[in-house]
């Protein structure tokens, strides 16, 4: 497959589990993606005891929701990350690069870094080792992943070696293939997003 | 815990309770036909057949090294800090987990879904020693809540309505909860992140363990796996031994099909490989790593390994796929088709890991339609192993008496052909002169009534043999014919028509008379020994003849003369021959459209309108699906039917066994024959005939059931 049809094949696939798959030029467009996202959305449901947050009204599942809006984005490098810092300061968010264990209780966005995609079923691989990484992919109601094109590969058997040599280093790793959001069909086998994890999930391709 | 596996009874006494639950019926109903199209669906864009044998190659290999594979995941786990125990049996491990938690100050557990902890018990051990357990899983959260086990591996609680888990979810929220499926969803997302977040300890299971960097991996929807392994200071992995696998490729093999074939995913939302024990900033770890442990259960899985015809069960990654298509799950769900373990494999791990008793009697409950054998993710042969534990069974602690009787009677070929002859003439007065069985009082018949039964023939087949036997000369091919007991006295006419057509085409037939019951009634009944004595009959009749092909006009026989008798003789002196008497055998659809290539100008093509039931044994097990269809085509009008090569529920013995079970497959069977508007159904088997014709003589229905034989032979130009 060209690079152009691997990026095609990684949209459908990717839309085809719910995934919304948005093309940007540059990094600060992603970024401003990132704050528009998170200014268009209603503030996180507070899902646990917080004390000390300022809780608003009660959102859709009955529970206080938050009056401070939160990105997290462990992962970026720290040009980017302090753009980001900005643009969310100019919006009242509070934007996290590290400690988002104290807010287990849910966040709005969470920001990541895919290492790779997976065309064959719209897959993004993540490295995870980080647990401030990890968990504002898990606790936040929207996921982004930032995917550079150049980096989607056909399927999982073309990606092996990558993988085997993130693992085999003898330091501990944490590695997460994200497809989708996160789903469920337990009641009724009737399709339903966001149980545990994101709500939504969004990847952002970057061009290198 | 439930068990419907208490008495023999109580079992059947449950089915029905199944069989009366409209809403379990109608869920099943949907899925199993949804299912079936998404799964194709997936499957498209990957190399299906190629994937399954390299998922068997690798596990086999993992099942003959696990030892090796076992010493050298533990030396790269604990490399990466990472501690790894061994348990010998459920106590051990219990007992493993119990005290980590102990060692660690632990109060709360959450857990994500785990087969292995539902094999040990482990929430009711742990519960004693006065932890807190929760499930995380929403389907696990539910049926805990309910106290309930689950009844499916992947959907566990795929029993259950919307209704039922709003009455749950109010109970343990103490506020009245909405029935839409979204807004309960979400009541759990936040009764559970709760849990995630007060939780000392989460207990994972595992897909696979990878010894060559010590990893774990899960696959999750909903991402409760994640949090279980993140969220927690302490994490503890629950592994079987069989999920060993040697290298990271193999992982990424399977997780292409396990997915396709659970739910018919491409990838489930997570699928996370965890490598040692990482970062974890949770209050009480000083050093900011996770405490994580991996428990290996052995629970008799060295000695499985050791078995050379069960070893394979080691293949499965519990996707599920065997319950997914099983005609009996679809009409009673996993409670009753299955103990622990659901489905297919449950029936036979129930044997190894939930005593002889509860298998006794569930594995009678496969009706054998290979169903589950085409779709395996590990292409385990699991009609044959459950077959396999009958034998066991009956040789271990003695066999039921009709199994002993059918022994009894079928050891001798003359005994047992005397007894059909005189069977025929003592029935004669039931039949009112029709080809049924007319005058039993339904008291006598009880469940079985749902089928008029068929009256044996006046003549068997090998009686008229003689006369009817045709003289071709310069044959382009020499058969013999193998009849089957039912086709030789119960529907000789269709061994008549078989012999017109090939006469007709330049074949010359021969009919061995030593022939006897191919013996796969004996195998469904655990008979073992007989059904060896018969196939070493059969061979001897056949012997020496000189035939290019044995044809058969059952697919049962076929199936069992081809395949099963290498299976059940194997390792005797014997093992040569039932290759080459099994590689001569061909079903007649496949003799006559493949070898003898009949052609739509061989008929006078007939304006009625044909439809086609694909026997079990035909389509799965033979893997014939055209020749059928074109032969019908050639000589009349095909009208497909819904669900074609779904099993009509006749299944042999095991239609005597679970009439409930039989009559209500049938009766979805005839219901899509009805859609169809045929006046003709044909089918490639006698049994299929039997069953079929007579459901649709109890239902008055319009429609001529026959043999493809009976067909071809009457349009024959």
């Amino acid at each position: 497959m060209t690079p152009q049809e691997l990026v095609e094949a990684f949209s459908a696939k990717a839309q085809a589990v719910n995934a919304v798959v948005q093309e940007v030029p540059t990094m600060a467009a992603a970024l401003q993606y990132v704050v528009d996202v998170c200014a268009n959305k209603a503030p996180a449901e507070i899902l646990a005891d917080e004390p000390g947050t300022e809780k608003g009204p009660l959102g859709p599942n009955k529970q206080p929701t938050r009056v401070q809006k939160i990105v997290a984005a462990p992962q970026l490098a720290e040009e980017d990350f302090a753009l980001l810092a900005k643009s969310c300061e100019e919006k009242g968010f509070l934007c996290l690069r590290e400690g988002v264990r104290k807010y287990l209780s849910g966040i709005d966005v969470g920001v990541g870094l895919a290492e790779l995609g997976v065309a064959a079923s719209g897959t993004c691989l993540c490295n995870t080792d980080n647990e401030d990484v990890r968990l504002s992919g898990m606790i936040s109601e929207i996921s982004i992943l930032l995917l550079k094109k150049s980096t989607i590969y056909p399927d999982l058997p073309s990606i092996a070696d990558k993988l085997r040599d993130r693992m085999g280093h003898g330091e501990p790793t944490y590695t997460t293939f994200i497809t989708g959001p996160s789903r469920t069909a337990d009641i009724e086998r009737v399709a339903a997003v966001g149980v545990h994890g994101p709500l939504e999930l969004h990847i952002i391709l970057l061009e290198d | 815990m439930h068990d419907a596996l208490v008495s023999k009874s109580g079992y059947h006494k449950e089915i029905d309770q199944a069989l009366d639950d409209d809403f379990l019926r109608r869920t099943l109903d949907t899925f199993a036909v949804s299912y079936r199209a998404n799964r194709e669906a997936v499957f498209k864009d990957v190399d299906e057949k190629g994937l399954i044998k390299k998922i068997a190659d690798a596990k086999d290999y993992a099942c003959q090294h696990m030892e090796e594979l076992y010493s050298k995941f533990k030396a790269e786990a604990e490399k990466r800090g990472v501690h790894v125990h061994r348990a010998k049996d459920a106590a051990e491990a219990n007992r493993n987990i119990a005290d980590i938690a102990k060692q660690n100050n632990v109060k709360r557990i959450v857990k994500s879904k785990s087969m292995t902890a539902e094999e040990i018990h482990l929430n009711t051990a742990l519960e004693k020693e006065g932890l807190i357990v929760d499930e995380t899983d929403l389907g696990e959260w539910i049926i805990q809540l309910r106290h309930e086990g689950p009844s499916h591996m992947v959907m566990p609680a795929i029993h259950l309505s919307r209704y039922q888990v709003a009455d749950d979810f109010t109970k343990v929220t103490g506020e009245k909860q909405d029935t839409d499926i979204q807004r309960l969803v979400k009541v759990a997302r936040v009764q559970l992140r709760r849990k995630f977040i007060a939780a000392d300890m989460g207990i994972s299971g595992c897909n696979f363990a990878i010894a060559e960097n010590g990893a774990v991996t899960t696959v999750t929807n909903e991402g409760n796996a994640r949090m279980v392994t993140t969220l927690p200071r302490v994490h503890v992995v629950l592994a079987g031994l069989d999920k060993l696998i040697t290298k990271l490729e193999e992982v990424l093999d399977a997780v292409q099909v396990l997915p396709r074939n659970a739910t018919a995913q491409r990838l489930t939302s997570y699928f996370t490989l965890m490598c040692g024990a990482g970062q974890c900033q949770a209050e009480g770890n000083d050093n900011g790593r996770k405490i994580m442990h991996v428990v290996f259960l052995d629970n008799g899985r060295t000695e499985i390994a050791k078995d050379p015809l069960f070893k394979q069960i080691f293949r499965c990654v519990r996707c599920g796929a065997c319950a997914n298509v099983c005609p009996v799950f679809r009409l009673v769900g996993g409670h009753k088709m299955g103990y622990v373990y659901i489905g297919s494999i449950g029936l036979i791990l129930t044997y190894f890991f939930h005593g002889h008793d509860r298998a006794r009697i569930l594995c009678q409950n496969c009706i054998g339609c290979e169903s589950c054998a085409n779709v395996c993710s590990g292409g385990i042969e699991l009609p044959r192993l459950t077959r396999e534990i009958r034998a066991r069974l009956n040789a271990e602690e003695g066999s039921p008496i009709e199994g002993t009787l059918m022994s009894a009677v079928m050891k001798n070929r003359k005994m047992f052909h005397n007894l059909m002859k005189f069977a025929s003439f003592s029935t004669k007065p039931f039949t009112g002169g029709t080809q049924f069985i007319r005058h039993l009082p339904m008291a006598v018949l009880g469940k079985h009534g749902y089928k008029a039964l068929p009256a044996l023939a006046s003549k068997p087949f090998r009686d008229k043999w003689s006369q009817i036997a045709p003289h071709v000369q310069n044959p382009k091919f020499r058969v013999a014919l193998f009849a089957g007991c039912a086709q030789d006295f119960i529907y000789p006419e269709q061994l008549e028509a078989a012999v017109k057509v090939l006469a007709a085409k330049g074949v010359a037939v021969d009919f061995p008379m030593e022939q006897t019951c191919c013996g796969l009634p004996l195998e469904m009944m655990g008979q073992r020994k007989t059904s060896i004595d018969v196939a070493n009959q059969n061979m001897a009749a056949f012997r020496g003849g000189n035939y290019d092909y044995i044809v058969t006009l059952c697919a049962s026989c076929a199936s069992h003369l081809k395949f099963g008798y290498s299976e059940i003789l194997d390792g005797t002196a014997s093992m040569l021959e039932a290759q080459s008497f099994g590689a001569k055998i061909i079903d007649f659809s496949s003799f006559v459209h493949d070898v003898l290539g009949l052609k739509p100008e061989d008929f006078n093509k007939s304006a009625q309108k044909v439809t086609y039931h694909a026997s079990c044994h035909l389509c799965r097990k033979l893997n014939v699906h055209e020749a059928p269809r074109e032969l019908i085509a050639d000589a009349a009008e095909y009208v497909p039917c819904e669900e074609e090569e779904v099993c009509c529920g006749f299944g042999g013995t095991y239609s005597a066994k679970f009439p409930e079970i039989s009559a209500q497959i049938l009766n979805k069977k005839l219901d899509h024959v009805k859609e169809t508007g045929a006046s003709r159904l044909v089918v490639d088997c006698p049994g299929c005939v039997m069953q079929l014709r007579g459901g649709a003589e109890k239902r008055g229905m319009q429609v001529k059931v026959d043999h493809i034989a009976q067909l071809l032979a009457e349009n024959l130009k």
